[in-house]
């Protein structure tokens, strides 16, 4: 019996050793608060992979997000997209008001599609214009290459489901990146004010 | 008991199957493609395929095991504690993308599932209601917390798809929880009639009435 009961407390103790590790102790429970909480750790460099905006134009990704030395807010979208991307489409239009009704201060909006294979410029071009993005705040552009797309999908932790109609599903949300293009924070699309308020204050901070 | 009896080869056999079914390059990709198929087939699978193989685990070994597991108490604990930590739902995501989490679910799994079965036959009303009466109110409630949560839990897998996992928690707890107590009525039931029997005429049949002490009640 005492046996039986020092192998059941050492069981426990393993299950609660392996709980912590899993719920990076006992703060998330799900994949996408684990990758949160690391980004908020330890900041994630963005893979130089080259990106198209609406205007047809290329340049690496990282010479974008440094673009005029500011904070960039980014998000994941495709242009045929009519359930969760309506709502970040919404968001950053908020987003692009509440910037637009200020003095500049170095946060811009960036748009990446997910679907780079069917999301041409011109696409990108008629999706900025329904939604009455500003050029100077608010980029639109997609992956040319397949294989760099997906590198920069899994290196930010993005992951698209095929819902089997031709949609994705992903885990939408607002990723800030400094000028140095690193991710830095995620936030959730709810948390629009406080990822705009992060973003305001780590472009003031900065140099 | 100490050779392996033919019956034992083929439920290695079949166990042995089972493991290569839920491990298929062809089949895993399908079975873990769906949230519920992840949880409801692929895992009950593996217990099965772990239940099945234990078959051919020698005399000498489940003795020495037996030593740690009174009443079947470790077993039980080690099972319920796999399930614990495989309910929670980043560990889907992660045996989806980790090579190494995944080969840790599928070992716990079996492992879990040989242990249910060398456990639960030892463990009497006590243990296997204790055991039950913990791990089948936390699948309810998990099930549950899957139905109403309106964010995907899972970056792999899609609302509608957690949702439909949650029923199927909810459903199979409560069926495990009636078919328990299914067997502890019919338990009860036969030995009122054979105490009555014994009372009627003293001595015979008393060989059938010893192993009736709350023991063998659900065999795989």
């Amino acid at each position: 019996m005492l046996r039986t009961a020092l192998a059941s407390a050492l069981l426990l103790l393993c299950g609660w050793a392996a709980g912590a590790w899993l719920t990076l102790d006992y703060e998330v429970w799900t994949d996408e608060g684990a990758r949160r909480l690391q980004v908020a750790r330890q900041p994630v460099p963005v893979p130089a992979v080259t990106v198209q905006d609406s205007s047809g134009a290329t340049l690496p990704l990282p010479t974008l997000l440094a673009e005029g030395g500011g904070v960039s807010i980014v998000d994941f979208f495709y242009t045929r997209c009519e359930t969760v991307c309506l709502s970040l489409g919404s968001s950053f239009q908020q987003l692009q008001a509440a910037l637009q009704a200020e003095p500049a201060t170095g946060v811009r909006l960036l748009s990446i599609s997910l679907d780079g294979a069917r999301d041409r410029p011109a696409d990108l071009a008629a999706y900025a214009r329904r939604l009455q993005a500003d050029p100077a705040r608010w980029r639109f552009v997609r992956l040319p290459d397949a294989a760099q797309e997906q590198a920069l999908l899994q290196r930010l932790g993005v992951v698209v489901v095929p819902t089997g109609q031709g949609d994705f599903e992903h885990n939408a949300a607002l990723l800030v990146f400094n000028a140095q293009g690193r991710m830095v924070r995620v936030f959730d699309l709810a948390e629009q004010e406080l990822a705009l308020n992060y973003a305001r204050h780590l472009a003031g901070a900065g140099p | 008991m100490k050779r392996i009896t033919p019956s034992a080869r083929q439920q290695a056999l079949l166990g042995a199957a089972l493991l290569l079914l839920a491990a298929l390059p062809g089949l895993r990709p399908w079975l873990e493609a769906g949230m519920w198929r992840h949880m409801v087939l692929q895992f009950p699978l593996l217990l099965l395929a772990g239940a099945l193989l234990a078959a051919t685990l020698p005399a000498p070994a489940r003795t020495a095991l037996a030593r740690w597991n009174a009443q079947g108490m470790t077993g039980l604990v080690a099972v319920g504690v796999v399930l614990t930590v495989l309910m929670v739902p980043r560990a889907l995501d992660l045996a989806l993308r980790e090579p190494g989490v995944e080969l840790a679910k599928f070992a716990a799994l079996l492992l879990a599932g040989a242990l249910l079965r060398l456990s639960w036959p030892r463990a009497g009303l006590v243990v296997q209601g204790f055991f039950l009466g913990n791990l089948l109110p936390m699948m309810a409630v998990v099930g549950q917390l899957y139905i109403d949560s309106p964010l995907r839990l899972c970056n792999a897998y899609l609302l509608d798809d957690q949702e439909r996992l949650g029923r199927w928690l909810i459903a199979l707890a409560a069926l495990a929880a009636l078919a328990w107590l299914a067997q502890v009525a019919w338990w009860l039931v036969r030995r009122e009639a054979q105490g009555q029997a014994l009372t009627q005429s003293e001595a015979p049949a008393r060989e059938n009435s010893t192993d009736g002490n709350g023991s063998r009640f659900i065999k795989f």
